[in-house]
């Protein structure tokens, strides 16, 4: 690996990602305890180990950030690796909060915090070289699109959490960890709450993105990969909202759908830099 | 009207919807060979739902807060499509010293009902300077742009990147594309002189060619290459900025070759060439789209119904500790279903 950045933001990384990684052993062990007929304040007790492995690890990215904001002079605005690292930090933020306020849906966890493994062990294949600041960058409505975009992204993972459980109810081993849940209808409506506000948030992502973009290179909108697949994840939403509103949709095949969406958001956020090398195409 | 009730059918919002998916992929990277019916067809389908579906289903009308959210969507579909007809987009390039005209205008794409008022813009292309980091990367565009008043005053301002020069409504970008000029005077053997530019290639990126061409009347063509030095390097920062480059101008013609200095002229066939200075251009994108502010406020009109009716229906926690406890939401959903 690349020495660039040991001195300074690489060993915090690390310790934030091994604190995220340890809140989810906690998890998994807390449910699969809890759920085995033990007496449920051994369950409060785990519960409170992981929102506080939460709190620390999102503490010591902050402090990575920081560092490398510091080193390279400018936020982790530009690169893959900057990018993943400030995302880990603010799902971490918003996901923990949710997590103290909705005690009746902690058990969804053990869905949620593998996602951050995921990029966690992405994260740590990257390079952390200093990246180059564009122009258009100085633009402050990136501090707004951003802001708007860790939202979403932190409520859709929300509502990820309570859809894998609908989808995990399907088998009976299973069906046991979440017994400390509501059942399927109440998760069920919860999750499409999340979604809807998870739309809110897109939408308002999407109009300053839009902004920016106007600002930035003239138009404000012109089907480049990531608004393309953007707006195909926003009208997903939609579908997603609407069917319900259609159909009778089962829990599992509901908990389908949000899976769905939430990996369209993800490709549009961190797969689509991978389509066009810089985060849009007209950004150089 | 059991016509009208079926064009509000939510079954065709999904067709819709899922028809507009299908568009929107086909519209990735604006395809020229793509035709914009995959995304007009869709987009009217749905509006024809839509407003369907606001007068006959008590689901969306009386729900105050999802009302503001479909209008808002259809509002949108509305104002883009008179964007559509009424935008112009184009790219110009304008050399240090010149005055814009509508004729310098390139690669114009206009909406067939456009109808500005591009002649009323005036400004004058000022010096402009680009800076670079390290590794060749380019950081902010500083463009000087001098706009008249009706007194005949000018003001100067400095645009550049995302800080836009926005006349009646036509918005000025600055590009990547800019590079220089060399300033000449024609002194024919009968005749009065003549002072004008050649613009030479996009700079730094052909700074490997800087070549141009022109004939003189009754001539032959003379060839142009300039050695330009500017300071551009690699390895640190440096600042693209005429005022700071030297320029060796080369002329060949009727395979002769001579190297002129500022001010410095050359004899041709049928006349004088002097090298009065180096000079630059810039090549700007204009923007024009009266809808543009509409959009922003109808968008965000829209979000606030749509969170407005989060909040309303749904009760109103952002976290719901106990989802069970929402009883006013089941209500209302119920009573409104049952109409
Ligand atoms: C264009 C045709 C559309 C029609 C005819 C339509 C119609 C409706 C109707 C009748 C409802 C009532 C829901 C209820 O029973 O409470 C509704 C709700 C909703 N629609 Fe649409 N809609 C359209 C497009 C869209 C689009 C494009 C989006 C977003 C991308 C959207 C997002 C929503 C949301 C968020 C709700 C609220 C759902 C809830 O209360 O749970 N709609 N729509």
């Amino acid at each position: 690996m690349n020495a660039e950045g040991f001195a300074t933001e690489l060993p915090w990384m690390w310790s934030g990602l091994a604190a995220y990684a340890l809140a989810t052993l906690v998890a998994i062990s807390g449910v699969v305890v809890q759920n085995s007929g033990a007496a449920s304040t051994r369950g409060g007790r785990f519960e409170r180990l992981v929102l506080t492995l939460l709190i620390a690890g999102v503490a010591l990215l902050a402090a990575a950030i920081a560092q490398r904001w510091v080193r390279i002079g400018h936020g982790p605005w530009i690169s893959l690796f900057e990018l993943l690292m400030s995302q880990l930090w603010s799902l971490g933020v918003i996901y923990a909060v949710a997590y103290w306020r909705m005690p009746r849906f902690r058990a969804s966890a053990v869905v949620v915090l593998p996602v951050f493994w995921v990029l966690g062990s992405w994260l740590l294949t990257l390079e952390p070289k200093a990246s180059h600041f564009p122009a258009t960058y100085y633009n402050e409505w990136k501090w707004v699109h951003v802001f708007l975009g860790k939202v979403y992204l932190a409520l859709l993972l929300i509502g990820v959490g309570l859809a894998g459980v609908m989808i995990l109810r399907r088998f009976p081993r299973a069906l046991r960890w979440f017994r400390s849940m509501p059942a399927d209808d109440v998760v069920d409506r919860v999750a499409w709450r999340v979604m809807m506000l998870a739309l809110v948030f897109d939408s308002l992502m999407l109009i300053a993105g839009a902004v920016w973009a106007q600002d930035a290179w003239g138009r404000y909108w012109s089907w480049d990969a990531l608004e393309t697949s953007a707006f195909v994840t926003w009208l997903a939403l939609g579908v997603g909202i609407h069917v319900r509103l259609t159909y009778r949709v089962p829990p599992w095949i509901s908990g389908a759908i949000i899976i769905g969406i939430f990996v369209l958001a993800f490709t549009t956020y961190l797969g689509m830099p991978y389509v066009s090398p810089a985060a849009h195409k007209g950004m150089v | 009207m059991k016509w009208f009730r079926l064009l509000a059918s939510l079954k065709l919002t999904l067709v819709g919807m899922i028809l507009l998916v299908i568009g929107a992929s086909f519209s990735y990277d604006n395809r020229l060979d793509v035709t914009m019916w995959v995304l007009v067809v869709p987009l009217a389908v749905l509006a024809l739902n839509l407003t369907a579906a606001i007068f006959t289903n008590a689901r969306i009308n009386r729900q105050p807060g999802l009302l503001m959210f479909h209008i808002g969507l259809l509002s949108i579909i509305v104002l883009v499509a008179i964007g559509r007809l009424s935008f112009i987009d184009a790219h110009l390039e304008i050399a240090e010293g010149q005055g814009f005209t509508p004729d310098l205008l390139l690669e114009t794409k206009q909406g067939p009902l456009h109808a500005g008022r591009l002649d009323k813009v005036r400004f004058v292309q000022g010096n402009y300077t680009v800076d670079y980091a390290e590794g060749m990367h380019r950081g902010l565009t500083n463009s000087q742009v001098l706009i008249p008043d009706e007194r005949g005053q000018f003001t100067t301002k400095i645009i550049g990147d995302d800080r836009v020069l926005v006349l009646e409504g036509y918005r000025f970008y600055t590009t990547f594309n800019k590079g220089f000029s060399v300033v000449l005077t024609w002194m024919p053997d009968q005749g009065m002189p003549v002072t004008g530019r050649i613009n030479l290639p996009s700079y730094p990126l052909y700074d490997y060619k800087q070549d141009n061409s022109w004939t003189p009347p009754g001539a032959s063509p003379v060839k142009f290459w300039l050695q330009v030095s500017t300071g551009m390097r690699e390895d640190a920062a440096w600042v693209l900025d005429a005022r700071n480059s030297r320029g060796v101008l080369v002329v060949s013609h009727q395979g002769q070759r001579v190297e002129l200095q500022v001010s410095e002229s050359t004899r041709l066939e049928g006349g004088q060439l002097r090298y009065d200075h180096l000079s630059s251009w810039m090549g700007y994108k204009m923007y024009y789209d009266p809808t543009l502010r509409w959009l922003f406020f109808v968008a965000i009109f829209a979000v606030i119904g749509m969170a407005w009716h989060y909040w309303q229906v749904k009760g109103a926690r952002l976290f719901p500790a106990e989802a069970q406890h929402s009883p006013s939401v089941d209500k209302t959903q119920e009573k409104i279903v049952e109409r």
